[in-house]
């Protein structure tokens, strides 16, 4: 092959990394939490995303990102529960592709995890989990959360907002 | 493409993403880096971990990792400090606190957060990392109203918003932490290295409780959770003042003798009211105290024994 047409095609590639750096997929960061109507927590549902879930970043504003799911559903989350994927070019080759996720899940089931956590357990008897479970279930729901603050007029029904 | 263009453009890739932070493809990099046929497996291995070793302080734990740390501190918290029996109390402080996390800079933690009072009459309150907070039953009969007991909440979802609980972590315990979970290619722990992970585990957990009920934070992130806290219980609609009332009560009540509990833990409630005082001042305009806040709150509390 000729020089220049090496060039143009390195070139290329490196415009193809580029493109694709840009195209903007978020991917959710945290257990499981909601799609919401609007920028708002008290905003109806309108999809339940979990751990992985991959996004279309559609628009931004006030801490909040507008997404639309694989599903089709468009709805906003906090930014705070996403984080930029730069993997998407990974989908150019499907080859690569599979590679990265196995990479992906060789992580994620090699940190601080359940694993991890059933081991530190089995000897450390005294700590206690148990209340620790209690305490995750006993989580008020986005109801009690909004009847809340509507009777102490708090954030969005506020006097002064 | 060529398979040299291919080979340039692939590690281009591969090393562009190692970098980029992201931890999900070191493996995956590897093997692309080496499927070009270029480079050897073991030198396509090298060069994800070089760039691996940006993966070596307490920023790099992931969401999940600090959930976990959170849950175990929590474990062990709760294993000295038993829950308050008091339904309606709990679910007072548990909604109070989701409503103040909805206004802070992080609302969104792994699992969510939890609030929960501690049935003990020493003065204090702990964040976990991940977001398990906690309140002794004496700060809740300490505080005079809903706004004093929000700022509160407020300030320890401060602590967990800037990761203060991960920071108290050694950082030479991470640098093996990460060594280990980043090492070869296998897709779960051996034995050996879940052994070595645990221990590095219980390590962390030292740390972090350590710093949360025997030794505190340092004063600057003290600070920090103040003007964090101030900032975000005003936001959800709260009157500014809860904090400087506390840390005056605090003052008033503080008990002669060596420093033990809150008063070990955190800097003198004097300093703190000095610069929260600043801040209020700072902040112009912002939300009244309201009659029906503090009549539900009465109301929560009066069986508090």
């Amino acid at each position: 092959m000729k020089k220049p047409a090496r060039l143009t095609l390195i070139f290329a590639a490196v415009l193809a990394v580029f493109v694709f750096l840009l195209a903007e997929t978020v991917v959710v960061k945290i257990k499981t939490t909601s799609l919401r109507r609007d920028p708002k927590f008290t905003a109806p549902i309108v999809a339940a995303i979990k751990a992985g879930d991959a996004l279309e970043k559609l628009e931004a504003r006030d801490g909040w990102v507008k997404v639309k799911t694989k599903a089709g559903v468009v709805g906003w989350l906090h930014s705070t529960a996403v984080e930029a994927k730069k993997l998407d070019l990974l989908a150019m080759d499907k080859t690569m592709k599979t590679q990265a996720s196995a990479g992906e899940v060789a992580l994620a089931a090699k940190g601080f995890n359940k694993q991890v956590e059933d081991k530190y357990r089995a000897g450390n008897a005294a700590a206690d989990f148990a209340a620790v479970d209690a305490l995750e279930k006993a989580k008020p729901t986005p109801a009690e959360v909004e009847a809340f603050m509507k009777e102490g007029k708090l954030g969005e029904f506020g006097d002064s907002r | 493409m060529t398979a040299r263009v291919r080979a340039l453009a692939s590690i281009a890739i591969a090393v562009s993403l190692s970098f980029s932070g992201c931890q999900a493809v070191k493996q995956g990099a590897a093997d692309l880096i080496a499927s070009t046929g270029k480079v050897s497996q073991k030198d396509a291995q090298a060069i994800v971990q070089t760039a691996e070793v940006l993966r070596s302080t307490f920023a790099d734990i992931t969401e999940e990792e600090e959930y976990y740390i959170g849950r175990a501190t929590a474990a062990l918290i709760l294993a000295k400090y038993k829950p308050y029996r008091n339904a309606a109390v709990n679910a007072y402080v548990n909604t109070m606190g989701t409503a103040v996390s909805y206004y802070s800079d992080r609302p969104e933690v792994y699992a969510g957060y939890h609030f929960l009072v501690l049935d003990t009459d020493e003065v204090n309150a702990m964040a976990a990392p991940g977001g398990f907070i906690f309140v002794t039953k004496g700060l809740v009969k300490r505080c005079g109203d809903e706004e004093a007991l929000a700022a509160i909440l407020a300030h320890e979802i401060g602590h967990v918003a800037a990761r203060h609980g991960l920071q108290s972590i050694k950082k030479s315990r991470l640098i093996d932490a990460f060594k280990v979970i980043g090492n070869e290619a296998s897709q779960r722990l051996d034995s050996e290295e879940l052994t070595k992970i645990t221990g590095i585990f219980e390590g962390v957990l030292g740390d972090v409780v350590e710093t949360l009920v025997e030794r505190g934070y340092d004063r600057k992130f003290e600070y920090e959770a103040d003007k964090l806290g101030l900032t975000f219980a005003v936001r959800t609609g709260y009157a500014p003042g809860g904090l400087a009332e506390f840390l005056k009560s605090m003052e008033e009540n503080r008990p002669s003798g060596p420093a033990s509990g809150w008063f070990k833990t955190h800097p003198s409630p004097a300093d703190r009211l000095a610069r929260v005082k600043t801040e209020t001042a700072a902040l112009g305009a912002a939300p009244a105290k309201l009659d029906v806040r503090t009549a539900r709150f009465a109301q929560a509390v009066k069986n508090l024994r």
